[in-house]
């Protein structure tokens, strides 16, 4: 049930974002930053989820408060003319890959544990048919 | 419960996040064709954009501001007969100098290069240059509806004034400073008989034109409205003499 939500989500997310106005292109760094952002809070849900520590509420108000102060980062720093957008793609790339990072290692541990498992059953297999 | 709250929840997120991606990547698709390496080069060019943007809306402004003031003019003269006709000089001396859309009975003229490489016998030519539209070309086809009495011209709804220009640009011609390609669109006002027999006579430059085998296309419209220069007109130098 999760996963279709998420699934008519981006279909109708895709869909509608097709058909919709463009963003002028003075705003349209605004919106990378505010995507970036979002990006980084869902990678960071699936390694909490994988590290069963997934708190709905943590996960909602990350996603769109970091969205925002990021916006609202990046506009302080087009008045202050301090190009304060590259410090937020540093910290949230940096944090994607760290969760990204995560989330490989918890699906290779998985996956080599079950090719040992498998193996450990075909030897043991194997020794009875010998011992027969 | 819960879960459904949880899926609800996922699921406008997703949704959030897929819209913006998708209007981003379209913006970005639509804006920013060739990124250049150099890193400097890429800000200049958003900042070119940027300044293009604002031109635009403050252009947008300047029409709206426009409309506004002809209202307030016209309130503002309804009960004066000398503002009044003062009123009228304005809106025809403004209609002389191509400042205000008209329109009237007239002709459309469409001229394209061909892209064939074949005469209108169709044979090979031997110039390919000769079956394109040409800055020489469109000055020839003013001329001869100017010779033929128009009142209003305009090419690619680029009113012809008093100060416009046209020349060759590269690949594309530029008049009044905009830049327009093929195909090329000549709206007139005036008699469309005059216009039809002038431009289309044997040894007309028509005649030649679609000889060399350019596409060329006339039709004389009983109304047809030619757009208003969307310039400023501003001179430094003139003056009355006393």
């Amino acid at each position: 049930m999760i996963l279709m939500a998420i699934v008519i989500g981006c279909i109708l997310g895709a869909v509608i974002g097709i058909y919709a106005p463009l963003v002028p292109y003075t705003y349209s760094g605004y919106l990378a930053i505010a995507i970036i952002a979002a990006l980084d809070s869902v990678f960071g849900g699936i390694a909490a989820t994988l590290k069963k520590n997934f708190d709905l509420k943590v996960f909602v108000t990350g996603f769109f408060g970091n969205a925002i102060l990021s916006i609202l980062l990046t506009f302080l720093g087009e008045k202050l003319n301090v190009d304060i957008y590259l410090a937020a793609i540093v910290v949230f790339v940096g944090r994607m890959f760290n969760n990204l990072a995560i989330i490989r290692r918890y699906y290779l541990s998985k996956w080599t544990s079950k090719k040992q498992e498998n193996e450990q059953v075909e030897s043991a297999e194997k020794t009875e048919e010998t011992s027969k | 419960m819960h879960k459904k709250h949880i899926a609800i929840t996922l699921g406008i997120m997703c949704f959030a996040l897929t819209i913006a991606t998708v209007i981003q990547f379209r913006t970005v698709d639509n804006t920013n064709k060739t990124v250049s390496s150099s890193l400097k080069e890429n800000a200049l060019r958003d900042e070119v954009l940027r300044w293009k943007e604002k031109y635009d809306n403050t252009y947008l402004e300047l029409a709206e501001s426009a409309k506004t003031l002809e209202e307030v003019r016209k309130q503002a003269t309804q009960n004066d007969t000398t503002s009044m006709a003062k009123q009228q000089e304005i809106t025809q001396n403004n209609m002389l100098l191509g400042l205000t859309e008209v329109t009237g009975p007239g002709i459309e003229i469409t001229l394209a290069d061909n892209n064939t490489g074949l005469t209108s016998e169709g044979n090979e030519v031997l110039d390919i240059s000769s079956q394109l539209v040409h800055n020489d070309d469109l000055i020839q086809v003013i001329n001869e509806l100017n010779n033929a009495q128009a009142e209003a011209i305009s090419v690619n709804g680029q009113r012809v004034i008093q100060t416009s220009s046209i020349t060759c640009e590269g690949n594309v011609i530029k008049i009044n400073g905009q830049k327009i390609t093929s195909p090329f669109t000549i709206k007139a006002i005036g008699s469309p008989g005059l216009f039809s027999g002038s431009l289309n006579r044997i040894g007309g430059y028509l005649y030649f034109m679609k000889k060399d085998g350019v596409y060329v296309e006339t039709k004389q419209l009983d109304n047809i409205t030619v757009e208003a220069y969307n310039g400023v007109i501003s001179y430094k130098y003139i003056k009355i003499k006393e």
